[in-house]
């Protein structure tokens, strides 16, 4: 699923392996979202969406839309 | 099957610690036997306490993996049960495949419990090619 994960974990300078801390998953987790191997499910697209405080499709984009 | 690094999680930190709990007894049990530590009561009743010590860990070894599918994010839950599944799967088809090759073709008899090692071989050359949970 196409996201922008990397950019907005970039604009805050923070590595992969603190945004998994931040949101309670492994460094592998975000890579693999970041590099699409893995559509997050709806309980961690929403702890990311919390995180940055954005809408869950200003992130990850629907791809039913 | 085993990798203890700075980025690993509790789930797989605990995974590695029961996999060694579980697999140096095995290991130890079976190169006793292999050398003859348990000569005298082979072939015996007394045996299947013998078979029965040498496959607990085996049972083991399979919770503590389910456990980590368990314990982890979804992401490593999604990646090792598709692992597991494509191992036990290839483990089986392989076994059935001699199987019959012993039944019908006359194939040479290998003992059941290959299973167990096929598994982890197949486990790990599958391993490179699992890399999405999709």
């Amino acid at each position: 699923m196409k996201n922008r994960l990397k950019l907005l974990r970039v604009e805050r300078g923070w590595t992969q392996e603190q945004l998994g801390q931040a949101l309670g998953v492994s460094r592998q987790a975000v890579n693999a979202l970041e590099t699409e191997k893995h559509d997050p499910s709806l309980d961690l697209a929403y702890r990311v969406a919390v995180l940055f405080a954005r809408p869950v499709e200003d992130i990850f984009e629907n791809p039913h839309a | 099957m085993l990798a203890l690094g700075k980025s690993t999680t509790p789930a797989h930190r605990k995974y590695v610690i029961r996999t060694m709990a579980f697999m140096i007894p095995y290991a130890l049990v079976n190169t006793g036997a292999i050398f003859g530590a348990f000569d005298e009561i082979m072939g015996k009743p007394a045996a299947w306490v013998l078979a029965l010590v040498i496959s607990a860990p085996v049972v083991g070894q399979i919770w503590a993996t389910l456990s980590l599918i368990r314990d982890s994010d979804e992401f490593v839950r999604a990646l090792t049960a598709k692992q597991f599944i494509i191992a036990s799967g290839l483990s089986m088809a392989v076994a059935s495949m001699w199987g019959f090759g012993e039944s019908y073709a006359g194939a040479y008899h290998l003992p059941a419990w290959l299973i167990y090692p096929l598994f982890w071989f197949f486990w790990g050359v599958s391993a490179p090619f699992i890399r999405t949970s999709k």
